[in-house]
């Protein structure tokens, strides 16, 4: 059989499977669809951009467009600008490249009544405006839906936006400071040959002149940050490195000037704008690094549902959840996620609770069963009354209980900004004695003016205001290459001085999914009929049992099961060819007469056709690799190791004794850990965890780890997310935050030591500007080349 | 040298200089390097397709706004 490559998605199929659509082949209509729907519009040039990159095939099933034009969704999500347009932001699943992005913002671009899409490569997030009296939100994502991609609204939140802000007015910033300060490198270039080879006073005061135009808005704009700083400061009754930078660089700035109109002297305009531009460089590189974690993962999705369908009138109606009253009846689909707390009147099938309570089995609900918020309906359709409203539902306290915490998480003080309130008290003492001592010691009140200056010029408070960020952003770029996101550059230093760690078990020490460990046939043994009975279930076990035996044997036929029946925590039954087929634990056998042993603390999974036992499967839930080492770096570095788990005692105990841990608590509830957490918060905690479970915690630790595949509440909570889940990206984490520190406080020695040997030279008059200059930039230097070594020494 | 070339000199690149931050700072604040990515692959496919939606867009939010 040929492979062909389908002319939409370019994925390779065989032929004979294939739609034939004159020279062009599709693997299924979706493409097909797509294909013809570009080359109508003029869009075929899509694949030219294309190249030969691969497309997921397009789906069809999505839910009911019309609910974007409902008013609550608009009212969430929907915003006007100041032009009176439509403004929505929305997130595109499928897009590949920039030719995707180019196709989306194409097509979206021909329909009448879009006026602008933009789409960013980085994380797939569109805004469009556009004029609602012309086009409604639902036809633009039918639009998205019909060329083969998806997309759903998020909520740009205030702090992103915020954050945009705030790096676009730095870079602004910065932008200024560098055009002076180069520019005023090329006239001081000429100043100091002038220097040496002697230049007429009139031509260094045109050159004055000039640097005092390039210094201006150097000091003025860039530096308002400075200013606004120090003033902040000063009102809080606090020195801080502000109030040094702003005061060295306004009397320099000052005192230049007075040496330009007077024509004597030598001005220090280019000492100004370097002091701003590296110290704004250095607050620059913070900014940057704190990037929402959420940012970078490709999918960001609803939390909590904002919409429901409720039963009025013997009528479906879609309501926001705000309109729902106590005593509605809802009807809940599979697949959707509860919104509010109630109780079953009508169907029965599983709930998903593992997010909540961190138990991995589904569980049964049937009539008059209490539903929570926040799980997941697996399989069946329900009508359910609602027994408590939005605001007081479960997962809605959980989200203002966490608000709660998060403006309670503890803080540590960085080492630099401690360093740098005392370093700068020093200076501006040291500059006021010398300067009085030189008055005092009869000199004129230029030369001891100018002595006074130079110190806090020299005292150089660039290099000491790089050692932190230029470390910290290297050592987020190796944690980053590693799938290690930390959200803010301080979280390295906290957790360098980590005491205690708390560890999750499921999904954390664990996979968090059964996984087949032994397997043991008995004669007759038909893996296809495995497989049909198994792919009817989607409980954890059987969906376990399902994804090995595929693995394990190759060869089977698909079989049709006749009354295939779910026996909550029992097992499936079912009908093949007039056999009875049964599949489920020790309990379900014995009650249809089949005699099995059981001796293992596992879960067991047994098959059985017409009362002969066929196979039997263990599972568990095994731990994830890496753990050892962790443990050790632990022990190495002091650091109290601790296990919390929502599990009954046996199960954590057999996991603690397996893996060395000591400590443990089991049969906790979500406040439990948090509680746990907070008792502990007079030493530097680091929580690692995955499900909403251990949300609260995560966000009363000092430091908040969530692995990347945990749930998307707990990835906004915590600082540092795990992309690959692992263990090992856990103990790397150690290691890079204790590594950056180590270099951190090599940075702030290594600036102190050369402000020891210059400033003394300054207070006793020795300093001309070159000196200056060069010891400013040769510190900084030196710092930064000094940072680059996280990443060389690497090689673990 | 001539002091008076010098001012000149001086006076030029200062002017040339400014008119050339001042377009960079208008198209930071414009959002034109918001994307970085986006920014490099648009120099592949550049054309005249870019100024034409711009003026569509502008085509288009005057006739809506007529509508209103």
């Amino acid at each position: 059989m040929s492979k062909l490559e389908c002319t939409h998605c370019q994925l390779d199929f065989d032929e004979e499977v294939m739609i034939k659509d004159e020279e062009h082949y599709f693997c299924c209509t979706g493409c097909q669809g797509v294909f013809h729907l570009l080359s109508d519009s003029g869009l075929d040039g899509f694949y030219d951009k294309l190249g030969s990159k691969k497309l997921s095939a397009p789906t069809h099933t999505f839910e009911e467009s019309s609910s974007f034009d409902t008013p609550g969704f608009y009212e969430q999500f929907v915003r006007k600008n100041d032009e009176d347009f439509e403004e929505v932001s929305l997130v595109i699943e499928g897009i590949h490249c920039s030719a995707c992005v180019w196709l989306n913002e194409k097509a979206l671009h021909k329909l009448e009544g879009v006026i602008d899409v933009s789409i960013s490569y980085a994380n797939n997030k569109a805004k469009i405006t556009w004029a609602d009296n012309i086009i409604k939100l639902s036809s633009i994502i039918e639009m998205i839906r019909s060329i083969g991609y998806n997309a759903y609204p998020y909520d740009p939140s205030v702090q992103e936006e915020k954050a945009n802000k705030e790096r676009k007015d730095f870079y602004l910033r910065i932008v200024v400071a560098l055009f002076g300060s180069m520019n005023i490198m090329w006239i001081a270039i000429a100043q100091y040959a002038g220097y040496f080879s002697g230049m007429d006073r009139e031509m260094k005061t045109i050159l004055n002149v000039g640097e005092w135009l390039l210094a201006t808005p150097v000091l003025f704009y860039s530096g308002w940050v400075f200013f606004k700083g120090a003033y902040f400061g000063i009102k809080n009754k606090v020195v801080n490195m502000d109030i040094l930078v702003a005061t060295g660089a306004s009397l320099t700035y000052i005192y230049s000037i007075y040496i330009t109109i007077l024509q004597e002297g030598e001005a220090y305009f280019d000492s100004v704008a370097m002091i701003i531009t590296f110290v704004l460089l250095g607050k620059f590189l913070e900014v940057l690094s704190k990037k929402s974690a959420a940012d970078t993962l490709d999918v960001v999705s609803r939390h909590v549902p904002n919409e429901v369908n409720i039963l009025r009138n013997e009528m479906l109606e879609r309501v926001s959840v705000h309109e729902v009253y106590v005593g509605d009846v809802i009807e809940i689909k599979p697949g959707e996620k509860v919104a509010l707390d109630g109780e079953v009147i009508q169907g029965e099938g599983y709930f998903d609770e593992a997010s909540l309570s961190g138990e991995s089995h589904p569980i049964f609900k049937k009539e008059h069963d209490k539903i929570i918020s926040g799980t997941i309906c697996i399989d069946s359709l329900f009508r359910y009354k609602v027994a408590r409203d939005f605001s007081h539902s479960t997962l809605s306290n959980l989200v203002s209980m966490l608000e709660n915490a998060m403006s309670k998480k503890p803080r540590i003080e960085m080492l630099a900004n401690r360093i740098s309130g005392h370093f700068s008290t020093l200076i501006l003492f040291l500059a006021i004695i010398t300067f009085s001592i030189w008055w005092f010691w009869p000199h004129s009140f230029d030369r001891s003016f100018m002595v006074g200056i130079s110190v806090i010029v020299i005292a150089c408070p660039c290099a000491l205001a790089l050692a932190t960020p230029v470390a910290t952003l290297i050592g987020l770029g190796l944690g980053g290459k590693r799938g290690i996101l930390f959200k803010e550059a301080s979280q390295l230093e906290t957790m360098a001085k980590t005491e205690i760690l708390i560890l999750d078990k499921t999904g954390t020490l664990t996979e968090g999914k059964p996984k087949v460990i032994k397997t043991e046939t008995f004669e007759g043994f038909d893996a296809s009929l495995l497989l049909a009975l198994c792919a009817s279930s989607l409980h954890p076990i059987s969906q376990a049992v399902y994804a090995y035996a595929k693995t394990q044997y190759e060869k089977y036929e698909t079989y049709t099961l006749l009354s295939s029946k779910q026996v909550p925590s029992r097992g499936i039954a079912a009908v093949y060819e007039g056999k009875k087929v049964l599949g489920g634990n020790a309990q379900f056998m014995r009650e249809n007469g089949i005699d099995v042993q059981v001796g293992s603390e596992y879960s067991l999974f047994f098959f059985a056709v017409e009362d002969q036992l066929m196979a039997c499967f263990e599972l568990r839930d095994k731990p994830k690799e890496g753990v050892d080492e962790l443990l050790q770096i632990c022990a190495d570095n002091k650091i109290k190791v601790v296990m919390l788990t929502g599990d009954h005692k046996a199960s954590a105990q057999s996991l603690a004794d397996e893996l060395g841990i000591e400590e443990y608590y089991s049969d906790l509830s979500p406040e439990d850990k948090a509680d746990f957490v907070q008792e502990h918060n007079d030493k530097v905690s680091v929580m690692v965890g995955d499900g909403v479970n251990d949300v609260l915690a995560l966000a009363h630790a000092n430091i908040g780890i969530a692995m990347g595949s945990g749930s998307d509440i707990s990835i906004d909570v915590s600082d540092v997310v795990l992309l690959n889940d692992s263990i090992k990206s856990l103990k790397e984490a150690f290691l890079i935050s204790k590594r950056t520190f180590r270099l951190v406080k090599q940075n702030l020695a290594i600036s102190l030591v050369y402000n020891m040997i210059t400033i003394p030279l300054a207070m006793a008059g020795f300093v001309i500007p070159l000196i200056a200059a060069a010891s400013m930039s040769l510190s900084s230097l030196l710092v930064v080349g000094n940072s680059m070594r996280i990443k060389y020494k690497w090689n673990r | 040298m001539d002091n008076g070339i010098v001012i000149m000199m001086i006076g030029i690149s200062l002017l040339l200089g400014a008119i050339a931050l001042i377009g960079v700072m208008w198209a930071i604040k414009n959002g034109q390097f918001d994307d970085k990515d986006k920014m490099m692959s648009s120099v592949l496919d550049d054309g005249e397709d870019a100024l034409n939606e711009a003026a569509e867009k502008e085509r288009r939010k005057k006739e809506y706004r007529t509508k209103k």
